[in-house]
């Protein structure tokens, strides 16, 4: 049965029909499955499936991918809210797009994406210095900086990631913060994430919360002095 | 020597008369060729041509810009701020649109052509026109209806209204944008431009579904260039993938240049075009920054490779980031000169 929704949910994110996508929901809950089955057997595999097709080499583009994680996120949300007991969140995610950039959108799919991946995220917004980044990464003891780039020189500008990695080496908290990029240059060139010292890089959403969680596992804790 | 001019009319007519033309669209460079920031450059028509005729000069290439920006659109349209960068090309700083009630306020110019914020551009079309008109193709940009709302919205705002939000609202936007399309096409084709740039990544499949690229991109292109024709367009997704569609825009516009992403398949791209059209490899111009003289020679050597066999091929690049050395300019195009000549 969870097969066979399954099947038409991934049916109806890859058609981008969000009409569908919430009545396949509502016709789940009314079926007796539970808000946690529905978060982490559809919703959020269905976002990893995406990137599973990415990687067979289907054609995923843009406007799925925005689909995809704004209606993980919205459902992820509104369902959490049903759970018996409210899950703990993986960590805190600071993001932002670097000084002279204004292009938010890969912001915001990498951003829902992790809300359904169970991160708590904080969006500083578009055009954010380096030194927001670090002191919002201190204030929520985030071990994660993501910096979103949609032009090359605000992804190698020396106030964007370059000067991220300055200020946290100045502050000895690279061993608690780590940096992962992403955007257009980053898919352009793949070795552009160690050319603006980034610890890692995402190509997409999906990608994103595959990619933290494993960073997370190299980072120290808040807790751990 | 030939022409820019002849080398694209004899492609056009199947034919090379020494080397395939080249488009290097070198935009904010113009800026270090003239010694002053790119702030001063653009906000004088007459630098913009000096520059333009000096790299065109300098590195031999075939084409000429009459961009600026593409910001520029959204000044005509009522953008108050653009943010300049010492590096990169200026942005969008106050998007016009910030609710559907600034969709219906929205005003179309009558005539873009008089308008003050095209007053620089017309300046430099003058110049570029007087000193090379009919040797060397002067190009203008002109973004899609379906893409131009990107600049005045936001692109997050602009997807989730074509994905989520009331059709009328979307329509009147694409209408309007539409409208402008034709009348900014129309300005630079009155002021001497020879090659329209259709800029579209909302045409390629990289954005949309097939689906919605068939039930919403196409039906919106067709309005576009059933206003102004297809004599001189070039279509254009930007970095994004148009292999996909070509086959498609063919057979429903007749559309005659296809200026492929770097990430498209050039020998696929040619196998689909089939003769009908000509087809620009572009180059990968972020990596084109650290490559060194034999991997660029080695990428253009592919490119020719793959795009030369049947002909109907030229060369051609993004907009190069301000960031690529001067020298790796200057290794690709060597490459492309010995590659692309007969």
């Amino acid at each position: 049965m969870l097969k066979k929704l399954i099947t038409k949910y991934n049916e109806a994110i890859f058609d981008t029909d969000k009409k569908t996508v919430f009545q396949i929901i509502d016709d789940a809950l009314a079926q007796g499955f539970s808000p946690e089955e529905i978060v982490f057997e559809l919703i959020v595999p269905a976002v990893d499936n995406m990137m599973k097709s990415v990687g067979e080499k289907m054609e995923v583009n843009l406007a799925q991918h925005f689909f995809a994680s704004q209606i993980a996120s919205e459902l992820t949300e509104k369902l959490v809210a049903k759970f018996i007991s409210i899950p703990e969140k993986k960590g805190n995610v600071i993001i932002g797009t670097p000084i002279g950039d204004f292009h938010g959108l890969g912001k915001r799919i990498v951003t829902g994406c992790l809300y359904a991946h169970m991160f708590n995220v904080i969006d500083l917004g578009l055009n954010v210095s380096a030194e927001e980044f670090v002191n919002q990464a201190i204030l929520h003891k985030s071990n994660i900086i993501a910096i979103s780039s949609m032009m090359y020189h605000t992804a190698t500008g020396e106030n964007g990631c370059l000067k991220v990695r300055k200020l946290l080496k100045e502050a000895k908290l690279e061993h608690k913060i780590k940096i992962i990029v992403g955007g257009a240059p980053y898919r352009f060139d793949k070795k552009l994430y160690e050319i603006v010292q980034a610890d890692t890089w995402a190509e997409n959403g999906n990608l994103a919360g595959i990619v933290i969680t494993e960073l997370l596992k190299t980072t120290q804790s808040w807790q751990q002095e | 020597m030939a022409t820019g001019i002849e080398r694209l009319s004899a492609l056009a007519n199947g034919n090379i008369i020494d080397r395939v033309p080249v488009f290097c669209n070198l935009l904010d460079q113009g800026a270090k060729e003239m010694g002053m920031s790119i702030e001063k450059y653009f906000s004088n028509g007459e630098y913009v041509a000096e520059a333009q005729l000096k790299m065109r000069e300098k590195y031999g290439y075939d084409s000429l810009w009459s961009l600026f920006y593409a910001g520029k659109e959204a000044e005509i349209l009522g953008c108050k701020k653009i943010i300049y960068s010492k590096d990169g090309p200026p942005n969008v700083g106050h998007l016009i649109i910030k609710n559907y009630d600034d969709i219906h306020k929205l005003q179309i110019p009558k005539d873009v052509s008089s308008h003050p914020a095209f007053e620089q551009q017309l300046k430099c079309l003058k110049i570029l026109k007087k000193e090379a008109g009919g040797k060397y193709p002067i190009c203008a940009y002109t973004t899609s209806a379906m893409t131009l709302p990107a600049m005045l919205m936001g692109i997050e705002k602009w997807i989730e209204l074509l994905l989520f939000g009331p059709t009328e609202v979307r329509d009147e936007l694409l209408e309007k944008c539409s409208d402008f399309f034709a009348k900014h096409l129309l300005a630079y084709k009155n002021a001497g431009a020879d090659i329209f740039v259709y800029a579209n990544p909302f045409g390629s499949t990289d954005f949309v579904t097939i689906k919605q690229f068939n039930e919403l991109s196409l039906p919106w292109i067709k309005k576009d260039i059933q206003q102004v024709g297809i004599d001189g367009i070039v279509y254009y997704c930007g970095s994004s993938r148009m292999n996909n569609v070509i086959d498609t825009v063919i057979n429903e516009l007749g559309i005659k240049t296809f200026y492929l992403s770097p990430m498209d398949d050039i020998a696929e791209a040619k196998k689909i075009i089939a003769g009908r059209a000509l087809a620009a490899g572009v180059i990968n111009d972020i990596e084109l920054i650290r490559w060194s003289k034999s991997e660029i020679r080695a990428e253009v050597k592919r490119m020719f490779d793959a795009g030369m066999p049947g002909g109907n091929f030229f060369f051609g690049t993004l907009v190069m980031p301000y960031a690529i050395p001067e020298e790796n300019i200057k290794y690709m195009l060597d490459a492309v000169y010995e590659f692309g000549h007969l």
